[in-house]
This record gives structure tokens, C-alpha cells and sequence, in this order.
């Protein structure tokens, strides 16, 4: 920005939109080259599956990451390789001190190999000295490859794609086409791919391609372009229509950035296998491609099921949800000439009737049903909001949403975790101050990955959260408020898998990025609880059926072990009691009817005996109970039931000689 | 309000009631008065069999050795039977459950009803169960009739690796004295000492003569064998019961009993078995009066209830445990403000400490007696408690000295 002159330095200035994300590219999730790296894919993705879905069609999406190491990107950018004059003015120039303390280093590892040499011989010496060798290399290769690098990331999805003309403005343009109504949306600022755009273009400079094709368009186009950050507007490098012989539709976005894929790696990995949990539906095939081959990477997540939730619909703004801006702007857009087509037309929930009764409440402000919406003063637009935060109005009806669906959710997770047991439950509608709202939950138990405890998955409009977990409204109840063990669950050593999902055309979002999703909305807390509270009940019941069996594998195990403790004190009671005389009444008249203590006496009756019917008397119980079990466990499951045929008997039928075997006698039909 | 002039206040009000106690005599005289009526009103006690009660009831009652030995032999001969008949063998153990719990207003003590759990060996809830319980009826034939006394703790490490847990054996060794009807301490087992007695106050136990004046200021362990404790004497005209051993230490190396002649007893915090039975037992034989001093707190008030009603836990041994007949001397919550107790002294009451308090005042026990409702209703009320020792604050001799005696003289309990 150009210095003001003398005593001009408050000179007004005016920023473009375009200009203010580049100087706050951390509250959409673009903090550090790693995050970026991750954001920029992040965006990509969800635009492929939205532009996807849009027409119904599943996705396949098509992830490549492509390292590109600072000398290729000089060649890309049409830059010589630089010679360096005067070397002592770079970073990496290893100053006189830094010399002497590396030689230091290095006398002293040289002396203590040849004290090991000394005491144990050649051989160690030598692992010793290799070992060392190849943690100093893997010091030097691992120096710039740590380092943040540059990738080129592109993505491709078959989706419904952009006309030729719009793809200027669409992708040049930041907060360009804003919707108009309220809709349940993946991306949490509507700015999309853009921001990555502006990410490029501030790391780089180097444009990005768009290839685009509509379905049944003849040809595909091909755009270079980039945004001009000062003006927000988009500045084509080069347009051309290339033939799509092969009837293509979708979009593929290209661009290379500034990132760190070491450091990243395993978030980008988490985020591509939670989406795959939440949209089984999709394919998604990713790709890493280092300089080093070795490190390159190759992952697919299959497509599980082929039915997919509807897209969400637009849907009007509810009354108790907007504020008063949005009130100013309805009107400034609405094509109703009358009050009461206005308030029916752009507002969820309000009837012919309904609108006549507000009408009814405003008289006083001197409006009736026919005034134009346009013509209201000021102070009647603020009596307008007000009323309409007053009124109690019917809640949305939620119609409007797309959930992921608890069959998908189901799928998602027993495809990506192989978990044992999985439970899900798909809540109601709720309503939090206007804006409708679905909880999903599935609760797993078991299943690769997981770590003893609790694993929440957390997913907002059917895209995951992977940050700031620890004061997310799922997180907090998954670990605070639900009571595990009244479920058979222990939460600190049985690997639990929680996902939930919300969905809503507004996401009580908190944090700088957007991050998670607060847990001081109480309508969402129970929501989220209840869901939660849904699926553990359905597990409890197979929980108790799980631990039936391992009690039934275990029974005589558990009861014979046992035996010779009891056996052992009740023969040392009774060897006294024969060595003794009664000392009650009680005894007295139980010993003149048996001669056990006269047995014992002469030692018929012996512990071995006692221990002996015992174990005899618990191998029938046993064989009693499991066959119980079996009974009880076979009726639930329909095996006890088996088909019966009965043979006719009439004179239509012929039966063959009777041939014996041994287990039956069988007659073949004629 | 400056602290000065607080406590120099509350220094006023103390010089205000020290002139106010009289010679020693004078102080007793009430505390007389209360003996001598309860004396006149023993009127004999009566047993679960006169009352007509709907349920039919279980309790137990002190057995000797001979008498326990029959009933294990009994049982043991019967189990014998049953499995060499090859029915295996099961036990039937009375429950101990709430539920199975029954206020007997009348005798003003819980008593269990007749609801029986089978404990058979062949079955995989109960085996283990079932093995315990027949080691200690192992063990315990053998205590009777070798007739030693082993504690508890012992008892447990005879067959840990079969117990496991001290909790498991103590629980069998309560289920078997309701199996078996009679007490826990017929079973010649017994819990570690806790309780401390001091005063006037002379017994035999096991042949040794005791002497409790000259038990020093840490007092005489209470004997765990109460059937060991005989010829009690003493010219005492009152018991002193205690919640707290600091309070109990004062008294004792203040010599409380020489002055006031009495018998301090404390249990340190919730009374056990030994404690209870001894106490019970001081008052059946001696017939004086059982004042309590206790925090001013719902747990003073809980320890209050186990010492008169008896533990939820044993509380089928309630009528051999339990002495009804208690008098609340203080710390009373109304004592707070009549002896001027300063702020700094006094705590804010917990919201479980609330919670306890508003539960009991739902216990018959407590509703029984008009004032002890009031009084627990002003703590409520105030949110305050305040433990014994919160009278340290006019002077460590305060309590003997002053408190106590003032107390005494003006008959204020309740």
C-alpha cells in the first residue's frame, strides 16, 4: 500500500473483501503451511461432493497431492536457478562458532566410539559407528524435508460442473453469489475453494487451471486464471474449449501452494477417513506423490452403498430467527407488493391466516395488509422485527435438512472401523432459536484403531471436525455426561467409537475457525445426549447377550474351581463332628437318622468322595444350563424352527423302494 | 463488625456464665433428677414376639458356643447329605437388603422381614459366594470350639486367596449370623478395638480387674469380646458420649469424671460393634442417663442415629446394638448463637451436608422428638455447622470447664 504523504497518514482506505481474508486467513482455517495445506484439500472436497450431489449423482472424487520441490517451482515459474555471490548472507550458512561447536561434536563421537572400540570390540565400534553415520544423514535428509515445501494439489470430481462464462466470476470472486434463503451447507464461511485460491496466489503467484464440462456439453474448459486481490476480481490468464470426447461432467481444480505434508499427514488422512465414514456413498481415491517414490502414498476409500440422502433444500428464513438487517434486506429484495404476500412469501411458517393476525398486531403503527413492503418507515421495520421475535410461531419442520441417514452412518462406520458392535439412532427434529435441527449418533464398540476409551467423532453438516474437540458440545457429553458403565461399557479400557452428527442450516459454531460447536446451547446438549443415550441402550442389550455367552463358555470352568474349597471345609467340619459328640439338640436328631458321621468316622465317607459328587452334580447342572441356553438362544435366533414338508398321501404321488441308510429311511418320488 | 469487638464480646458473655455456675452439687442436681426418673421409667422391654406384626420377622440373639456349634453342625451334616445324594448343596441366607428392612415403631428399631435368598453352589452368580460362605462356617466351627476370638482382619487372612477382598468375608460373616440367629460376636469373631472409655467406671475382663479413673488421659480400649466384660460398677450419674477423640482427650486429661462424676465414652467418628454393645450394656447394667455431645452437623446426627437406631448394615442385630434412650446434650445448633460461637468458628454448610440434613428429617427417629426437629430445622434454616472443638475458641478448657458444666446445670438437653 502506498505511503500517504506528509500529514496525510489517515488517509481513508477502502479493502476488498478479497484483500480482507488474505489478512485474516485464520479464521477459515489457514493458520500455518500445514494447516493450509489441509484447509485447501479440506475445501476442495466438500465443493466436489456438494457440486456432486447437487445432481444427484455419486461422487467420485479424485485427490492428488504432488510435491514440488523449490527448483521445479523456479522452472514453473520461469525463474534460472540462482547462483549464490555472497554466501554468508543466507540462512543456512554455517557461521565460524557453529564450525567449531559441529567439530567439537564430532571429536567427542569419535572418542567414544573408540573407548566402546576398546572395551567390546571391533564389531560394536562399527554398529555403533554406522549407527551413528545414518542418524547424521537422516539428520541432513530429514532438515528440508520437514520443512514447509510446495505441493500442487488438484482435484477432480464428477460433479455437475461450471458454464464456460461463469468461471471467472465464480472462482475469481470472493463471497460472490451468496444464496439467498437459508440452506443446510458443508463449508463454514461459503467462501469454498477461493480461500485456497488466495492462498496460492499469496505463496506462489503461480495461476491456477479449472477444467470444467457440463453434462451432455461437447467441450471442456480450460481456464487459467487467478484473483486480483486488491480489486477482488478475477484476471484470466488464458480460456480455450477443448473437445470432451468422452462425455465428462465435473470440475477439476488444480493449484499449487505453499504446505507441510509431514506435519499434516495424519490430520489429512483422519479428515479423508471420517468424510468417508460420513458419505459412503462417495469414492474418494487420494494420491500422494513425492519426489522420493518411496514415500509416495495411494489410498481409496470405496463406495459402500448407492443410496444417497437428498440434497438439502433451500428453504425460507424463519420469523424467530432473523435479526433485524435481515429483516431490511427481505424487504429491499422481495418482489411482494403487499405486506401480507411479504410476510407469507419470505418467512417459513406463516399462513394466509397467520399473516393477517401480525398484520392485526401493526394497525398501530399505521400499516395495513396491502402496504407495500417497501414503503415501510424505519420505525415500523424495528416494530416488525420485534413482533416477529414475540410471536410463537410453529417450529421449521426440518424437511428441509439432509441428515446423512442412520443407514449411511452405519455403513460409514463399519466400513472404515470394522467395529463389533455398532449401534446408531437418528433423532428428531429439534429447534434451536429458529433453525431446525438433526442429531445422528452411532456408538461402536471394538474394531481396529480405536484406542481403549472413548473416541468421539465428531461431524457438523456432514463434513468432521478434527480440532478443538476438547470443549465440543459431543466431546463434553460423550465424556461427561453419559453414564457408561449403566450401559455395561467400561469407558477407560473398551475401545468405544461415538460419531455424531448435526445437521442444520445453522451450526452454533465457536472458536476463531470455526472449529467446534458450543456446548452451552442447551437444546443441542440434549439433543446430543439423548442420541447418545439412543444407541448406548442398544448396545446394552447386546452387550448382556455377549457377556451371557462368555458366562455360558466359562460356567464350568468357574464352577468347578471351586469344588475343593467347599469340599475341603465341609469334610474338615464334619472329621471334627465325628470326633466329638453333639452338643444340641438339633444334631442329636439329625445323627440318629444317618450314619454319616460313623462313615467318616471309618473313613468311607472321605473328601475325594465329597469333591467327586460335586463335580457331578455341577456337570449336570451345566449340561442343563447350556442346553437352556441353547433353547432360549435358538428360538430367539429362528434356528430351533425348521421347515416341515408333508408328503402327500394320494394316488397322484408314487414313491420308489424304501432305501435305508443309517440315520434315516428315505423313498424317492416318482 | 472489627474481630476485636467480637471477641470481646463473646469474652463478656463467657465471664457473664462463668458466674453463673454454681458448686458441683448445685450443677448435678438436674442430671439427678433425670437418673432417678429413668430409673422409674424402665418399664420392661418388649420383644418382637409380643407385638402382633404383620410380617413375620427375623433377629437374632446372643448364643454360646455350644448352641452356635449345634446349628453350623447342623447345617454342615445337612450339606453333607445333600451331595453325597448328588443334589449338590445351597444355603439359605436371609436378606439384608433395604428392602427387606422393616421399622418397628413400637420397639423403635429396624428389624429384617422373612425374605430368604437362595445361595446354591451350582450356579455361576453364587458358586463363589457359596464357597466363602462355607469356608467361614469352617472357620467359625472351629473358633467355637477351640472358643477363641480371632478379629475380623484375621478371619480374612486365614484363606485370602479364596476371600480376595476383606469387604466379601465381612459381608458372609454377616450373613451367617442371620443364617445361623445369633450374633456376630457368638461367631467368636470380633472387630478391631476403637472405641475408648474413661471415668468412673470399674469392670472384670477376662479376670482382670479394670479400673477406668486410672486408665490414664488416653483411656481404656474398649474391650472388641463384650461377653469377656463382667461386674461393672460404678458411681457415676451419667454416661458422656462423644463423637470426637480430641474432645474426648480434653475431658479426660481435664479429669471431667472426678469433678462430674461420669463415663466418657467415644468411638471416634461412626461407632462400631464393640463401642455399641458396650454402651448398651453400661446402660443396662448401671441405669444412668446417656448424654451426647456431638458436632453440630448432620454427620454428628447420623452418628446420633447408628448409637439409638442402628446401622442399615446390621440391622438385624439392631435390638442387641442399640441403646434408644439418648439424650442430645449439644453441640446444638442453637448452641451456635446462645454461646456466641464466632463467625470464624462457624462453616458454611456443603450442598451434600443440606441434602443429609433435609433426609434426615424425614427418619422417624428424628421426627419422634419435637425439639430435635427444631433444632434441625435451624441448622437448615442457618446453613451453619460448627464442630466441638469450635469452642476451643474461648479457651482450650472451655469445654470442660464452662461448657459442659453450664449445660448440666441448666438440664438443657433434649
Amino acid at each position: 500500500m502506498s505511503k500517504a504523504g506528509k500529514g496525510g497518514s489517515d488517509k481513508l482506505q477502502q479493502k476488498s473483501p478479497a484483500e480482507f481474508f488474505a489478512e485474516n486467513k485464520n479464521i477459515a482455517g489457514f493458520d500455518n503451511p500445514g494447516k493450509c495445506l489441509y484447509t485447501t484439500v479440506r475445501e476442495l472436497v466438500e465443493n466436489a461432493l456438494d457440486s456432486a450431489e447437487s445432481i444427484s449423482v455419486l461422487p467420485l472424487v479424485e485427490i492428488t497431492i504432488e510435491e514440488v520441490s523449490r527448483a521445479r517451482l523456479n522452472t514453473l515459474r520461469g525463474l534460472g536457478d540462482h547462483a549464490r555471490v555472497d554466501e554468508q548472507l543466507y540462512h543456512d550458512y554455517e557461521s565460524e562458532d557453529a564450525r567449531k561447536k559441529r567439530l567439537a561434536k564430532e571429536a567427542k563421537e569419535k572418542q567414544r566410539l573408540e573407548k566402546l572400540a576398546a572395551s567390546k570390540g571391533e564389531a560394536a565400534a562399527a554398529a555403533a559407528a554406522a549407527d551413528a553415520a545414518r542418524k547424521a544423514a537422516d539428520g541432513k535428509k530429514a532438515g528440508p524435508a520437514r520443512g514447509t515445501l510446495f505441493y500442487k494439489v488438484t482435484v477432480k470430481d464428477n460433479g455437475c460442473g461450471m458454464s464456460h462464462a461463469d468461471i471467472p466470476n465464480m472462482l475469481g470472486r470472493v463471497l460472490s453469489g451468496t444464496k439467498y434463503g437459508v440452506k443446510q451447507t458443508r463449508g463454514k464461511f461459503g467462501l469454498g475453494a477461493k480461500m485456497a485460491l488466495i492462498w496460492s496466489k499469496m505463496t506462489t503467484g503461480l495461476p491456477f487451471s479449472i477444467s470444467s464440462a457440463l453434462r451432455k456439453q461437447d467441450f471442456r474448459s480450460q481456464y487459467e486464471l487467478d484473483i486480483d486481490i486488491h480489486k477482488n476480481a478475477p484476471n484470466v490468464h488464458s480460456a480455450a474449449k477443448l473437445p470432451n470426447a468422452d462425455g465428462w461432467h465435473g470440475a477439476c481444480l488444480s493449484l499449487t501452494i505453499e504446505g507441510n505434508w509431514s506435519s499434516y499427514r495424519a490430520k489429512l488422512l483422519k479428515y479423508l477417513r471420517q468424510i468417508a465414514v460420513i458419505t459412503p456413498y462417495a469414492q474418494f481415491s487420494f494420491q500422494y506423490i513425492a519426489e522420493d517414490p518411496k514415500s509416495s502414498l495411494k489410498l481409496t476409500f470405496r463406495r459402500r452403498t448407492d443410496v444417497m440422502p437428498p440434497p438439502p433444500k433451500i428453504t425460507k428464513h424463519h420469523p424467530s430467527s432473523v435479526d433485524l438487517e435481515l429483516v431490511k434486506r427481505l424487504i429491499t429484495e422481495t418482489k411482494a407488493t403487499s405486506l401480507s404476500a411479504f410476510l407469507t412469501r419470505e418467512f417459513d411458517q406463516v399462513s394466509k391466516a397467520l399473516s393477517g393476525r401480525l398484520i392485526g398486531e401493526l394497525r398501530s403503527g399505521g400499516v395495513n395488509a396491502s402496504t407495500d413492503p417497501k414503503q415501510l418507515s424505519s420505525q415500523q421495520v424495528v416494530r416488525l422485527h420485534q413482533l416477529l421475535h414475540e410471536v410463537r410461531f410453529a417450529d421449521p419442520s426440518g424437511s428441509h435438512l439432509s441428515p446423512a441417514g442412520e443407514y449411511n452412518l452405519r455403513l460409514g462406520v463399519m466400513k472404515e472401523l470394522q467395529p463389533e458392535l455398532i449401534a446408531t439412532h437418528a433423532g428428531d427434529v429439534r429447534v434451536f432459536e429458529g433453525h431446525a435441527f438433526i442429531v445422528e449418533a452411532a456408538v461402536s464398540l471394538g474394531g481396529r484403531e480405536l484406542r481403549p476409551g472413548i473416541n468421539v467423532y465428531r461431524f457438523a453438516n456432514r463434513i468432521p471436525l478434527l480440532f478443538e474437540g476438547g470443549s465440543d458440545v459431543i466431546t463434553r457429553t460423550a465424556t461427561k455426561r453419559i453414564n457408561w458403565g449403566s450401559y455395561k461399557i467400561n469407558q477407560s479400557s473398551d475401545r468405544v467409537g461415538v460419531f455424531v452428527s448435526i445437521v442444520s442450516t445453522k451450526i452454533p459454531f465457536k472458536g476463531a475457525g470455526k472449529e467446534y460447536i458450543g456446548d452451552d446451547v442447551e437444546e443441542m446438549v440434549s439433543a446430543v445426549k439423548a442420541a447418545i443415550q439412543q444407541c448406548c441402550a442398544q448396545l446394552r442389550v447386546k452387550i448382556a447377550k455377549a457377556l451371557a455367552l462368555r458366562e455360558q463358555q466359562q460356567r464350568r470352568r468357574n464352577l468347578t474351581k471351586y469344588i475343593p474349597d467347599a469340599a475341603g471345609a465341609i469334610f474338615t467340619v464334619l472329621a471334627a463332628m465325628a470326633g466329638s459328640d453333639p452338643r444340641g439338640p438339633k444334631r442329636r436328631r439329625l445323627q440318629d437318622s444317618s450314619n454319616l458321621l460313623q462313615q467318616v468316622a471309618r473313613k468311607e465317607v472321605v473328601q475325594a468322595m465329597l469333591e467327586k459328587k460335586l463335580a457331578e452334580h455341577v456337570e449336570r447342572i451345566d449340561t442343563d444350563m447350556a442346553l437352556e441356553f441353547q433353547v432360549a438362544q435358538g428360538l430367539a435366533g429362528g434356528a430351533a424352527k425348521q421347515q416341515l414338508w408333508l408328503a402327500p398321501l394320494c394316488d397322484k404321488t408314487h414313491y420308489g423302494a424304501e432305501l435305508h441308510a443309517n440315520a434315516c429311511v428315505v423313498r424317492l418320488l416318482h | 463488625m472489627s474481630k476485636a469487638g467480637t471477641s470481646k464480646r463473646a469474652g463478656e458473655d463467657i465471664n457473664k456464665q462463668q458466674k453463673k455456675i454454681k458448686n458441683i452439687d448445685e450443677v448435678l442436681k438436674l442430671v439427678k433428677k433425670l437418673a432417678e426418673q429413668g430409673r422409674k421409667n424402665t418399664t420392661a422391654e418388649r420383644s418382637l414376639a409380643e407385638l402382633d406384626l404383620a410380617h413375620s420377622v427375623r433377629e437374632v440373639v446372643d448364643k454360646d458356643a455350644d448352641a452356635v456349634l449345634d446349628e453350623i453342625e447342623t447345617t454342615m451334616l445337612e450339606v453333607a447329605q445333600s451331595i453325597l445324594a448328588g443334589n449338590g448343596y445351597s444355603f439359605d441366607i436371609p436378606s439384608r437388603a433395604k428392602g427387606n428392612q422393616l421399622y418397628v415403631p413400637e420397639l423403635d428399631r429396624i428389624v429384617l422381614k422373612d425374605t430368604v435368598s437362595k445361595r446354591p453352589f451350582a450356579s455361576s452368580q453364587a458358586c463363589r459366594k457359596t464357597a466363602i460362605t462355607t469356608r467361614i462356617l469352617g472357620l467359625v466351627h472351629e473358633l467355637c470350639n477351640k472358643q477363641i476370638n480371632v478379629t475380623k482382619r484375621d478371619l480374612f487372612y486365614t484363606d485370602v486367596k479364596l476371600f480376595e477382598d476383606q469387604r466379601e468375608s465381612d459381608a458372609v460373616l454377616d450373613d451367617l449370623s442371620c443364617m445361623l440367629g445369633c450374633t456376630r460376636s457368638s461367631l467368636h469373631v470380633v472387630a478391631s478395638e476403637k472405641g475408648v472409655v474413661v471415668g468412673r467406671l470399674t469392670f472384670t475382663e477376662d479376670g482382670d480387674h479394670i479400673d477406668c479413673r486410672r486408665m490414664g488421659v488416653g483411656g481404656k480400649a474398649i474391650p472388641p469380646n463384650i461377653s469377656k466384660v463382667s461386674n461393672i460398677a460404678s458411681d457415676a450419674l451419667f454416661i458422656l458420649l462423644v463423637e470426637k477423640d480430641a474432645a474426648f482427650m480434653r475431658l479426660a486429661e481435664d479429669r471431667f469424671y472426678n469433678d462430674y462424676p461420669s463415663i466418657i465414652i467415644t468411638a471416634k467418628g461412626q461407632p462400631d460393634v464393640a463401642t455399641r454393645l458396650f454402651l448398651r450394656k453400661l446402660k443396662l447394667s448401671l441405669k444412668i442417663p446417656v448424654l451426647a455431645l456431638v458436632d453440630s452437623d448432620p454427620y454428628g446426627l447420623k452418628i446420633l442415629s447408628v448409637y439409638m437406631k442402628g446401622s442399615m448394615n446390621m440391622s438385624y442385630d439392631s435390638s442387641n446394638l442399640t441403646t434408644p434412650d439418648i439424650k442430645w446434650l449439644g453441640v446444638r445448633p442453637s448452641d451456635l448463637d446462645r454461646f456466641n460461637i464466632p463467625a470464624q468458628c462457624r462453616l458454611a454448610m456443603t450442598d451434600e451436608d443440606l441434602k443429609t440434613g433435609r433426609k434426615l428429617l424425614e427418619e422417624d427417629f428424628i421426627k419422634a422428638n419435637p425439639a430435635w426437629v427444631a433444632e434441625l430445622e435451624l441448622m437448615l434454616k442457618k446453613k451453619e455447622k460448627a464442630e466441638i472443638q469450635a469452642l476451643s475458641s474461648f479457651g482450650f478448657q472451655y469445654l470442660s470447664q464452662v461448657y459442659l458444666p453450664l449445660k448440666l446445670q441448666e438440664g438443657d438437653w433434649i
